[in-house]
């Protein structure tokens, strides 16, 4: 019955949050803190911190980790699928309407006025990551000399991510 | 061909640190300039598109590049294994006691990752801005949405939803994407 409710309430959270990862944590805080109360707020925030912490998108990370909480590995797979699979059905359907359609004028103007907006959108995560991770000169030196070997010698992000993380385990 | 396309996810899913605006640079990088599986415009509207879906972007656009590569079976094994690292790794520190996000070696490795995760983010910005249709015209559309969601906290919803309903009211057909 748990696992029931959970699947509910992560089907919601997935099918009615737009805009990406912090949008639909704001949802997770709403529906399991104030309405179910499954979790205290101190206890959201801890696994938050954890789910930017591990690889993957932060709200799935945070999903999978109320799951696990609440009923173990079941619980952990049930809020997981929950939260992923109302958009992989609307992106499913999504893809195939832009596969069908994107020769046809008026649905081609649609991407012509989304395409900015992407980029803006990911101009804001850009600036919200910022504002996160650069805080002293350390973070500011790491930030321009990764800008630098992406933009001139177009290093490969993995690599760049694997010396960032070896140069902070030895400087940071 | 769906091997391939589980390991790159996989691999993607494995590197993506600070969230999924974090899984875009590595997506582009493998999907458009490592096996040139789809041109910088095809990603470009599936990332448009991921945006305006709800749910997770990172598993939206994963997804999208799934299901053009391989049909239904492609977006299975993309979304598959962009999720299975994360699931992995998170089964592994909630059930172990230790307070992970306390630990002194682990901040010291995010000390450093995080500006290095915000200039991969930052970098497409430049990059994608061409085949995102941006020009001297348009390019108050992306800094005002950027400032509009990362200062004041306008939820992107209401972006998308006026870009939309712009394009449906313009009658001249503008859209065509010129070579």
């Amino acid at each position: 019955m748990t696992l029931l409710i959970m699947l509910a309430v992560f089907t919601k959270i997935g099918l009615f949050s737009v805009g990406g990862g912090y949008a639909i944590l704001a949802m997770i805080k709403q529906e399991v803190v104030l309405n179910y109360g499954w979790l205290t707020e101190a206890e959201f925030f801890d696994i938050v911190a954890v789910s930017q912490m591990t690889p993957g998108p932060i709200a799935i990370n945070a999903a999978t980790f109320i799951g696990y909480q609440k009923s173990g590995i079941a619980g952990a797979v049930v809020c997981t699928l929950g939260v992923i699979l109302p958009s992989l059905l609307l992106m499913l359907l999504i893809t195939l309407s832009y596969v069908k359609l994107r020769h046809k004028p008026w649905f081609n103007r649609i991407f012509y006025r989304l395409r900015p907006l992407a980029i803006g959108l990911i101009a804001a995560a850009a600036i919200m990551a910022g504002r996160d991770a650069i805080r002293d000169w350390f973070s500011v030196g790491i930030f321009a000399v990764a800008l630098l070997l992406t933009w001139k010698w177009k290093i490969n992000p993995f690599l760049l991510l694997i010396g960032a993380g070896i140069v902070g385990f030895f400087l940071g | 061909m769906l091997g391939s396309i589980f390991v790159t996810f996989l691999k993607i899913g494995a590197f993506t640190i600070g969230g999924g605006y974090a899984m875009i640079p590595l997506i582009r990088s493998e999907v458009v300039k490592r096996h040139k599986w789809l041109s910088e415009e095809e990603f470009m509207d599936g990332l448009a598109a991921a945006q305006s879906c709800p749910g997770p972007i990172a598993i939206n656009i994963s997804a999208y590049v799934g299901f053009r590569l391989r049909r239904y079976s492609g977006l299975l094994v993309a979304t598959l294994g962009a999720l299975l690292p994360s699931l992995i790794i998170i089964l592994i520190i909630a059930s172990s006691l230790t307070r992970f996000a306390d630990l002194e070696s682990v901040r010291r490795v995010f000390h450093a990752l995080k500006p290095a995760v915000t200039a991969l983010i930052a970098f497409p910005v430049f990059q994608m801005s061409r085949s995102g249709g941006v020009n001297l015209k348009t390019l108050w559309i992306p800094v005002l949405a950027a400032g509009l969601v990362s200062f004041l906290f306008v939820s992107p919803v209401y972006l998308i939803i006026a870009a939309i309903l712009w394009a449906l009211s313009e009658s001249v057909p503008s859209g065509d994407r010129k070579p």
